[in-house]
């Protein structure tokens, strides 16, 4: 290992301030129409105020870091990891609960902590070092299941507060498994029963079965000699049909003549030579239609009526009540789109500024770009976060051990997951799911071990450990 | 084909990052989806949220007396704000106008501020980004005016960032008087009152105004958006007459004093045109207090009594069944109906009487007897009905007011009207029929008129700004009522109730005028058991005309149910009648001529008007349309004409101080209730007409809140 010190990371620590200033005038913005007191200490009482001083603690907070020894992190990955465990445990029987979720240990004197976002931190740390390991990595089932065990722990845990958002910020460490080799059929498999999972939600069962059917059908095909290709025509028009059958509401008879095609073929391929295809199509058609039922079931089900209105938003908008379940993404949508192409102008956004929009300054703080600075200003946002990414993956890609690759990697996964899920959200992309942005949230916590994880790993990169 | 181990891994490197690619990409389209693409909707939607268009109210129009005074009116109020955020204000004008501005707030708005304090208050508002201070609260007209010209804010709404909303607070100058009459109006639903029926004329158009929410929850309105100005409502000309209503109310509220009246109703209508010259409903509030509380004198039917014995009198007459001088028996007061015993009032002794004394007396064995003997045979009582609905009586009046109840008179040998062989004798006296003191009153205005029946009414024209736009059609003849000869009989019966020493009126007979009409004592809340009746109260009324040779106005004065000093007609109600009657006659010129009538004088500096004072620019104008000369020296807003001899006309300031008693005399109603109310003063009224004579607080006094009487002359 090399002692030389190569320096920060520019590029990164300025994407990292240029991001914090944004965020810190976003929510200075926010509160600016109901007026700012003069007095400086009474400036600190307001949300920017606030704010202000928790980037200044996270400033101290990455000197500080910057200042220990890089090998410290991989030395004792596993102790924070126990340790933001048995956190999210304690938490839960200690914790403070606000807004129905059990997620704050409360120091009083408006002092808050969510170990859920130290827990992210702690699990970059221990999966890099369970993986950086030379006689672990990705190679066997078990190592794989322990990897995948080491974020499903505090995923579970979080799950139990209940905050679905933060828990499912730990999803994105399988893009870090995919870097490391995780079979790609995995994710092509889980991409798929997903988007059947989804489907399921909201559309009757029997039409997600006869198009995973069809569907079936056309990978059978593909696989077929080449004479048989005009088939595929075939199977286009039954789709049409299929369509129309669903929609002029003749649902049962189109399932029952798509499952008889999906047999006759089955039977005829079976009394041939293509055995194994046959089998494989058809156990995907079984575990398809299960998952779409299932979907179906437990949205009907098991789901809470506002997790129900949530995915109903999302999927189907339209029919959400405006003033109800979609308000949120509604009053959202006209901050943003009220923007147009250049925004109104800093400090002139009548809608984030009038309280407009429910949770502004914390999940919803995108908003605020979209409308005072329009879709110029949401470019800008988005490359500066596409470029700390990308940079982040460089910096992931130039060390030397395998622990800060995968350290790198585990940052931007959570970063990644962030970025998508709370813009999207703002947007209707994504279900509304409350986990901050990165940096420009309010949130002292969250600014804080977000700026630790930049501040680790750009000392790894100084290092090169 | 098989990957290495290194290809596979920079394979997996390209794919996470096209992956985050392909997601900002995703989120780069919906945001340009939503805010370029389907910008304007959501724009629009959003704009929703803080732009709203709010109804502007119009100013209500005036109801006014006969004679154009005002009964009720709209004053208009400010509520001032000052936006200094306002992104049209240049910042040179700022800094030059900022001092003179808090100087000019300090001194005339707000006086707890030192102008330095005012300043700093303003700068610090400007910094912390507020777009709505308040400057004046509920600020008068001439507030508004002087506040419009002050430094900065002259540059108007964005350029000046001032903020100007409009209110309106209804006014009745003269307080209690024709209170219900007049009425009020709640919202969309309560219209009471002529406020109510002539609401959609009075009310005027909304407008509409454009406004938009600025921290804190406050709207301020847009002014350069478009908007539409409201209309203000139109004027109601009624035909009260001021002086005649102060008149009825006094009579009617010192008998309510004196006889504790449930409640009492006096109306007064002029015989030829059927215009309601005054009308006044006295109850009582909780706290004991007389006040209108109900208007009974068109919303309340009750059964009449003994003045409906001139209804039963005229269908004999009209039928010719009976002459005055055509005799019948009393009974000594005591007659039989099957098993019922009806009695008169007063235990008598008289037997054969001629007609006319029988009604003179008010005897209900009398008339009922002759009603009995001519309508009661099988099948003749649909003839006495006919004769009532030919008297109008059995339906309403239709004055322009609501909840008017029609007559209840019953349907001739009706089961489910529960007619019965007492009906008719019952009814002959006013009883087993309900009917409304107006409805009364206009049957007997009919006998006023030589048997000329006419609408009565309320509502002379409406009017905007002082011209006439519609016109009620006045003196609605409905027709006559009956004969010319059996009218005359029935006048003749009328002036005996007064003038014969058995009439039952003949006690407050005036010596200097003569009057007619009939007293009522009726039964409230009766029993009839089996051989005698319980009552639980009198109705007490008069209904009649004056002066009896050339009738000008007919009268009713009802109370119900007096607990004190009598219960009789006669004693309770008639005097209230006297009352008005004296008072009209002496007050109302024509009625009465005048004796030594002079021919104005015309000296010079006397026919110059003096002491008039009001609004600078109303006197101006008025000057200048009446093309006489003056000089002008007034500096205020607030003026006073001088003339001094022989022919010269100042026009001097008339100095108006914020915290003092304004000096209002010389000045027209309007202007004095709106100097002396925004002077934070209560204003009682004596007087109808002309301008203020005296004020009873000095002008210069500390203003705190205390009543002033004005006197009018």
């Amino acid at each position: 290992m090399t002692v030389r010190d190569r320096g920060i990371d520019w590029m990164t620590f300025s994407l990292y301030l240029a991001l914090v200033a944004i965020g810190w005038a976003m929510i200075y913005t926010v509160g600016y129409k109901s007026g700012y007191p003069d007095n400086f200490l009474d400036f600190l009482e307001t949300s920017a105020g606030k704010q202000l001083i928790w980037v200044g603690i996270s400033m101290a907070g990455f000197f500080i870091t910057w200042s220990l020894d890089a090998v410290f992190w991989r030395n004792f990955a596993n102790i924070i990891y126990t340790a933001s465990l048995v956190l999210l445990v304690l938490v839960l029987i200690f914790g403070k609960t606000i807004k129905g979720a059990t997620s704050w240990f409360d120091f009083g004197g408006g002092v808050t902590f969510q170990p859920s976002e130290f827990a992210k931190f702690g699990t970059a740390l221990a999966l890099s070092s369970y993986l950086g390991n030379y006689s672990r990595g990705l190679k066997s089932l078990k190592h794989r299941l322990y990897a995948i065990a080491f974020f499903l722990a505090p995923l579970l845990l979080i799950l139990l507060q209940p905050d679905t958002g933060s828990s499912l910020v730990f999803l994105g460490f399988f893009i870090v498994l995919y870097r490391e080799g995780f079979p790609g059929w995995v994710f092509v498999a889980g991409f798929l029963l997903g988007a059947i999972l989804v489907a399921g939600l909201v559309n009757p069962p029997l039409v997600v079965v006869t198009i995973i059917a069809l569907a079936g059908l056309a990978v059978y095909f593909r696989n077929m000699p080449n004479r048989h290709r005009w088939w595929t025509l075939a199977l286009i028009a039954l789709c049409i049909a299929a369509f129309y059958g669903f929609k002029l509401g003749y649902g049962r008879y189109t399932s029952i003549g798509a499952g008889v095609a999906l047999l006759g073929f089955f039977l005829y391929h079976w009394a041939g030579k293509q055995r194994d295809m046959a089998v494989l199509v058809f156990l995907s058609f079984i575990i398809g239609s299960s998952v779409a039922f299932f979907a179906n079931f437990a949205f009907n089900n098991v789901f809470a009526p506002h997790q129900q209105e949530r995915i109903l938003v999302w999927l189907k908008p339209n029919e959400a009540d405006p003033q109800g379940a979609a308000y949120n993404l509604n009053h959202s949508k006209m901050a943003i789109g009220s923007g147009g192409l250049v925004g109104k102008g800093y400090l002139k956004g009548n809608l984030t500024q009038g309280n407009f929009v429910p949770e502004q300054i914390t999940d919803f703080i995108f908003c605020a770009i979209g409308e005072e600075q329009g879709f110029l200003g949401v470019m800008v946002v988005i490359t500066l976060y596409i470029l700390l990414l990308g940079r982040i993956l460089i910096i992931g890609e130039r060390q030397r051990s395998d622990f800060a690759r995968l350290y790198a990697y585990g940052v931007a996964s959570i970063l990644f997951v962030h970025f998508f899920v709370n813009i999207g959200m703002t947007m209707g992309l994504v279900p509304t799911i409350g986990i901050p942005l990165p940096f420009l949230s309010k949130g002292g916590s969250s600014l804080l071990i977000f700026t630790v994880m930049i501040a680790v790993l750009l000392k790894m990169d100084a290092r090169r450990i | 084909m098989a990957f290495n181990v290194k290809n596979e891994v920079v394979v997996r490197v390209y794919v996470v990052l096209v992956g985050i690619m392909v997601v900002a990409a995703v989120i780069l389209a919906q945001t340009f989806k939503i805010s370029v693409l389907e910008g304007q909707k959501w724009r629009s939607k959003g704009e929703a949220l803080y732009i709203k268009e709010v109804p502007m109210e119009a100013e209500r129009g005036n109801i006014l007396a006969e004679d154009g005074s005002m009964l009720a009116t709209s004053m208009p109020f400010f509520d001032i704000s000052f936006d200094p955020n306002s992104s049209a204000i240049d910042s040179t004008e700022w800094n030059r106008n900022l001092d003179s501005l808090a100087y000019c707030i300090a001194t005339f708005v707000n006086p707890e501020f030192t102008p330095g304090g005012m300043r700093d208050f303003l700068l610090e508002q400007k910094r912390k980004g507020k777009r709505f201070v308040p400057i004046a609260r509920n600020a008068t007209l001439a507030e508004k005016q002087l506040i419009e010209k002050f430094p900065l804010f002259r540059l108007g709404r964005f350029k000046g960032g001032l903020i100007i909303e409009q209110k309106y607070r209804r006014e009745r100058p003269f307080g209690l008087l024709a209170n219900r009459t007049i009425g009020y109006v709640q919202g969309d639903t309560i219209k009471v009152g002529l406020e109510g029926y002539y609401d959609e004329v009075l009310k005027g158009e909304e407008g509409t105004q454009l406004m938009y929410k600025v921290g804190g929850g406050s709207w301020i309105p847009l002014e350069n958006l478009s908007k539409i100005q409201p209309d203000p409502g139109k004027d109601l000309l009624t035909t009260i007459d001021v002086n005649l209503q102060d008149i009825t109310e006094n009579a009617l509220a010192k008998a309510m004093m004196k006889h504790k009246a449930e409640y009492g109703v006096a109306i007064l209508m002029e015989v030829k045109t059927g215009a309601i010259r005054a009308i006044s409903n006295l109850g009582w509030t909780k706290k004991g207090q007389l006040w209108e509380t109900y208007n009974y004198a068109i919303g309340a039917a009750t059964e009449p009594g003994s003045t409906f014995k001139l209804a039963s009198m005229l269908a004999l007459l009209e039928d010719g069944y009976v002459d005055l001088q055509d005799s019948v028996d009393l009974e000594q007061g005591r007659t039989l109906y099957f098993d019922a015993e009806l009695q008169d009032a007063y235990p008598h002794a008289y037997n054969n009487v001629t007609v006319k004394q029988a009604f003179e007396m008010s005897s209900n064995v009398g008339v009922s007897k002759l009603i009995q003997h001519f309508y009661g045979e099988r099948n003749k009582a649909d003839k006495y009905i006919a004769r009532l609905k030919d008297f109008f009586l059995d339906r309403p009046t239709g004055i322009g007011i609501l909840g008017e109840p029609e007559p209840y008179i019953k349907t001739p040998y009706s089961a489910e009207d529960g007619w019965s062989g007492t009906t008719l004798p019952w009814m002959s006296i006013g009883y087993e029929l309900t009917i409304t003191p107006l409805q009364l009153l206009s049957f007997y205005n009919a006998v006023a008129n030589d048997g000329v029946y006419v609408k009565p009414f309320l509502a002379e024209e409406v009017q905007r700004y002082g011209e006439t736009i519609r016109r009620f059609p006045v003196k609605q003849v409905k027709g006559r009522i009956a004969g010319k000869e059996a009218i005359r009989k029935a006048q003749q019966l009328l002036e005996g109730v007064v003038e014969s020493p058995w009439g039952t009126a003949h006690k407050l007979r005036s010596g200097w005028y003569r009057f007619a009409g009939k007293t009522g004592t009726a039964q409230v809340g009766y029993q009839r058991l089996e051989n005698k009746t319980r009552i639980k109260g009198y109705q007490a009324s008069f209904a009649g005309y004056f002066p009896a040779e050339d009738p000008v106005y007919s009268c009713i004065v009802l109370l119900s149910k007096p607990r004190e000093g009598g219960f009789y007609g006669g004693q309770v109600a008639l005097p209230v009648f006297r009352e008005i009657a004296d008072k009209a006659m002496v007050t109302k010129e024509g009625l009465y001529p005048v004796v030594n009538a002079e021919t104005e004088s015309r000296l010079p500096s006397s026919a110059l008007p003096t002491n008039d004072a009001g609004w600078n620019e109303d006197l101006k104008r008025v000057m200048r349309e009446l093309k006489m000369p003056y000089h002008y020296l007034s500096k205020g807003q607030w003026g006073v004409l001088k003339a001094s001899p022989p022919d010269s006309l100042k026009l001097i300031s008339r100095t108006v101080k914020d915290n003092l008693v304004p000096n209002v005399v010389g000045m027209g109603l309007r202007d004095a209730i709106f100097l002396l109310e925004n002077s934070g003063l209560k204003v009682r009224i004596n007087g109808q007409v002309g301008k203020v004579r005296e004020q009873s607080v000095r002008p210069g006094t500390r203003a705190r809140g205390q009543t002033v009487y004005i006197r009018l002359g």
